[in-house]
C-alpha cells in the first residue's frame, strides 16, 4: 500500500513516515506544504492519504477541498491540533474520512491508516479470503487451504493488494506505484521477480494455480 | 456609594424651583390684589362720605342750623356714619354706631383708620367737609364746617383678595403638577435611548463582540460620545482579545505538535527490538526534540513579556547604547558567522542612545542578525548601519540571502508564521523571533519595516525613539548571552 503524508512539521513526518514504513510497510510519500501535496494526489495512486491542518501554502482543509472537488476518492486521514469540535464537523463533510488529534498514538495512527485502506478497498474485516488463500492483515500472516506460507515484505505486499481486487486484472505499474513511493521506476525490474517467486510459494502446496500473467496487461487473482 | 436618579433629581429641583417662584407669586398677588382693592375701597368710602355730607340740609330755623336727612340716604346699613358741625354738635349718626367723642377719633395722615367694631373689622374715613346752605332770607349763603365720620366693613375686601390669592395659589399648584408629569413623561422618553444602549452593551461578550448601538442613541447629542467610546473600547477589546485568544490557540498548536513528535520519536523506537546503536541515535532525536519545544516555550515566555510591556506602557527613562550592544552582539555570532563564511559589516558611529532596556535592544539585535546570518550563503555579506535621524535612531540590516517571497512579506511578523518549509528544516526556527523583534520596537513606539527581493537579499530597517535621558545616569548595557541566542 501506498500513502501519501502532508505535513509540514519534518520532525514528527519523519517518525510517522517510519512507522508506517516500518510496521504495516507501507510506501510512503511525504509532502511539506499543502501546494506539493496537491500536485502529488494528481497522480491517483495513493491508497490513504495523512493530511495535516496547518500547512503552508495551501491549508489541509482546501487541499482536501480541491482534492474532492478533482473527483479524487482516496480515503484522508486528517491530523489535527485542534480539537474543536466544529473544525471537526466542517472537516468530516468537506470528505475527510477519519481525524487523529496531535498528540496521537503512533499505534492507534497505523490502525486507522489500515482500517480506512480496507475500507477504501471495500473490505470490512481484517482478514481477507479469495478462494483458500487467506491473508491476515494484522499479523501480516498467509494461509494456503490452512497452511502457513512464509512471504518476503514485499511478495506479501503484492499479495495484500492482489487479494483486495480479486477478479481484476492489476497492471504492473499500478502493483509499483501503490507499493512503492515515488522511487518506484528504479523497481521496475525487480517486480516480475516477486511476482515470480510469491506464484512459487502460493503454488508449492497445491495443484490449482493462484496467480495469472496476462501477457502485456498485468496479473489477475484466479478465484475458482 | 449612594445611588441617585438623574430624572427624580431633576424633576426634583423643577418642582421645587416652580414651588418658590409659585409661593413668591402669591404673595405678590396678596401684597398687590390688597393694596388695589384697599384703594378703591378708600374711594368708595370717600364717595359715600360725600353723599353723606349731601345729605345734610339746612334746618329752618333763625340760627341758620343744619341738620342730618337721612331720608334720600342711601348707603349699606352695615356701614356707620357720624355728621358734627364746628360747634361740636353731633347732627346724626348711623343705627348701628354707639358714636365717639368729638375731635377723639384718630386717623392717619390720610384720613383713614382701621377699627373693629362689635367684633367686625371696619375702616373709617374722617372727612371734613364745607357744607353752604342758603336760607334765601340772607345775602349769601352760610357756610358749615362739617365733620363726617364714614366706615364701612373691610369683611369683603378681604374676601376678593383671598379669592385672587387662592386663584393664583391654585393655578401655581396646577402647573406644578402638570410640570411633574410632564417631566416624567419627558425624561423617560429622552432616556429610552440611553435604555437601549444599555441593553446593547449588555448583549456585549466575549463570543458576541457584534455592537450595534441605536440610532436614536448615536443621534442624541448627550449619547453620541457614550456611543462612540464605546464603540471605540470595545473594538480595542475585541483586538486584543482576538490576539490573545489567536495566541494561545497558536500556542496550544505549537505545543501539541512539539508533543506529537516527542510521543511518536519514542513510539517509534518501541515498535520493534532495535540495536544499541538504533537506541542512542532515537534518544538523541528525542533530546532534540525536547529541546526545540523547550525553545518555543521560552520564546512564547519572552514574547508575552515583551506584549506585556507594551500593554503596560514601556518606560520612557530607559536609555541604552546601541552600539555596545551592537558591538557584543556582533562579537557572540562572530564565530558562526566565520563558520559559515559569512562577513559582518558595521557601519556606524555613536554612540546611540534608544529608549529599550538592554535586554531587549540585545534580544532585537541578536534575532535580527541570526535572521540575517541564516538566510545568507556562503561569501556573502551582512551589513549593519546604525545612524541617527531627526528624533530616531536607525539600524539596518541587510543581507545578500534568498530573500523573502512577495507572499510571505506581508506575514512575517505574524506568530509561529514560517515564511518557507524548506528553509524551516534547515534552520529550524519557531516563527517567534520577528514576532518578538515587533513587540520590542512596538513597546519601545518605534517602528520595523522588512523589504526583500527573491534573490537579491532582505533588508530590515528598525527605527527607535531616541533616549530622552541622560545616558550617563542610564545603566550600562548588559546583554545576558543566554537570554540572547534565540534560534
Amino acid at each position: 500500500m501506498r500513502v501519501l503524508l502532508i505535513e509540514d512539521e519534518t520532525r514528527l513526518a519523519e517518525n510517522v513516515a517510519a512507522a508506517l514504513r516500518e510496521g504495516p510497510g507501507f510506501a510512503v510519500d511525504t509532502a511539506e506544504d499543502g501546494e506539493i501535496g496537491l500536485y502529488l494526489t494528481q497522480d491517483a495512486c495513493y491508497d490513504l492519504i495523512i493530511l495535516d491542518l496547518m500547512l503552508p501554502k495551501l491549508d489541509g482543509l482546501s487541499l482536501l477541498k480541491k482534492m474532492r472537488a478533482a473527483g479524487d476518492r482516496t480515503p484522508v486521514l486528517i491530523l489535527t491540533a485542534q480539537g474543536e469540535t466544529r473544525s471537526i464537523i466542517e472537516l468530516l463533510n468537506s470528505g475527510a474520512d477519519d481525524y487523529l488529534s496531535k498528540p496521537f498514538d503512533l499505534g492507534e495512527l497505523i490502525a486507522r491508516v489500515k482500517a480506512l485502506i480496507r475500507r477504501g478497498k471495500g473490505a470490512a474485516h481484517p482478514t481477507l479470503n479469495v478462494s483458500n488463500i487467506e491473508v491476515n492483515t494484522l499479523e501480516q500472516t498467509v494461509r494456503r487451504s490452512g497452511q502457513i506460507i512464509d512471504l518476503s515484505p514485499m511478495e506479501y505486499r503484492i499479495l495484500e493488494y492482489l487479494m483486495h481486487r480479486p477478479r481484476v486484472v492489476v497492471s504492473k505499474r499500478e502493483l509499483l506505484e501503490h507499493l512503492y513511493d515515488y522511487n518506484w521506476e528504479h523497481h521496475s525490474n525487480v517486480i516480475e521477480a516477486h511476482v515470480s517467486n510469491l506464484r512459487k510459494k502460493l503454488d508449492a502446496s497445491s495443484a490449482q494455480p493462484s496467480i495469472e500473467t496476462l501477457r502485456g496487461r498485468g496479473y489477475r487473482l484466479i478465484t475458482a | 456609594m449612594k445611588t441617585w436618579s438623574i430624572s427624580r433629581r431633576l424633576i426634583t429641583t423643577v418642582l421645587l424651583v416652580e414651588l418658590i417662584s409659585a409661593v413668591c407669586v402669591t404673595g405678590m398677588a396678596w401684597f398687590y390684589e390688597r393694596h388695589t382693592h384697599f384703594r378703591s375701597f378708600d374711594v368708595m368710602l370717600r364717595g359715600r362720605a360725600d353723599s353723606v355730607l349731601g345729605s345734610v340740609q339746612d334746618a329752618d330755623d333763625p340760627a341758620d342750623n343744619v341738620i342730618l336727612d337721612k331720608k334720600d340716604l342711601a348707603v349699606p346699613d352695615e356701614d356707620i356714619y357720624e355728621v358734627w358741625d364746628e360747634k361740636g354738635t353731633l347732627l346724626g349718626r348711623s343705627l348701628n354706631w354707639a358714636g365717639t367723642a368729638q375731635g377723639s377719633f384718630a386717623v392717619n395722615k390720610d384720613g383713614y383708620r382701621n377699627l373693629n367694631v362689635s367684633g367686625k373689622p371696619y375702616r373709617f374715613l374722617l372727612l371734613h367737609g364745607l357744607r353752604v346752605v342758603d336760607p334765601g332770607d340772607k345775602n349769601g349763603g352760610v357756610p358749615h364746617h362739617l365733620t363726617i365720620i364714614y366706615g364701612s366693613p373691610t369683611k369683603h375686601v378681604w374676601h376678593a383678595v383671598i379669592d385672587a390669592v387662592q386663584f393664583y395659589a391654585m393655578a401655581g399648584l396646577v402647573l406644578l403638577v402638570a410640570t411633574g408629569i410632564i417631566m416624567a413623561w419627558l425624561l423617560t422618553r429622552s432616556l429610552a435611548p440611553l435604555r437601549s444602549l444599555a441593553a446593547q452593551a449588555a448583549g456585549v461578550s466575549v463570543n458576541a463582540w457584534s455592537f450595534s448601538p441605536p440610532e436614536e442613541a448615536r443621534a442624541t447629542k448627550e449619547l453620541a460620545p457614550l456611543v462612540s467610546a464605546l464603540e471605540t473600547t470595545l473594538q480595542r477589546l475585541e483586538r486584543s482579545f482576538s490576539q490573545q485568544r489567536r495566541f494561545i490557540s497558536d500556542a496550544a498548536h505549537e505545543l501539541k505538535t512539539g508533543v506529537a513528535v516527542v510521543k511518536s520519536s519514542l513510539q517509534l523506537l518501541r515498535m520493534k527490538e532495535r540495536s544499541a546503536e538504533e537506541y542512542q541515535a532515537g534518544l538523541e532525536r528525542c533530546e532534540a526534540d525536547c529541546s526545540r519545544m523547550e525553545e518555543i516555550v521560552a520564546k512564547m515566555l519572552t514574547l508575552a513579556r515583551v506584549e506585556n510591556h507594551e500593554t503596560a506602557n514601556a518606560q520612557p527613562d530607559r536609555s541604552t547604547n546601541v552600539s555596545e550592544v551592537l558591538h557584543q552582539v556582533m562579537e557572540q555570532f562572530s564565530s558562526m558567522a566565520d563558520l559559515r563564511g559569512i562577513q559582518i559589516v558595521r557601519s556606524s558611529r555613536g554612540p546611540f542612545y534608544v529608549a529599550l532596556k538592554a535586554e531587549d535592544c540585545g534580544l532585537l539585535l541578536s534575532n535580527l542578525l541570526l535572521n540575517a546570518l541564516q538566510h545568507s550563503s556562503r561569501g556573502s555579506q551582512v551589513m549593519i548601519l546604525a545612524r541617527e535621524t531627526d528624533s530616531q535612531v536607525e539600524i539596518r540590516f541587510e543581507d545578500q540571502g534568498d530573500g523573502i517571497s512577495p507572499e510571505a512579506l506581508p506575514h512575517i511578523f505574524e506568530r509561529f508564521y514560517r515564511g518557507d518549509p524548506s528553509r524551516n528544516r534547515n534552520t529550524g526556527g519557531t516563527g517567534l523571533g520577528l514576532s518578538i523583534c515587533k513587540a520590542i520596537v512596538d513597546a519601545a513606539g518605534g517602528e520595523i519595516t522588512i523589504d526583500s527581493t527573491i534573490g537579491l537579499g532582505t533588508t530590515v530597517v528598525v527605527r527607535l525613539p531616541i533616549a530622552v535621558v541622560n545616558p550617563s545616569a542610564a545603566p550600562s548595557a548588559q546583554v545576558n548571552a543566554e537570554n540572547l541566542f534565540c534560534e
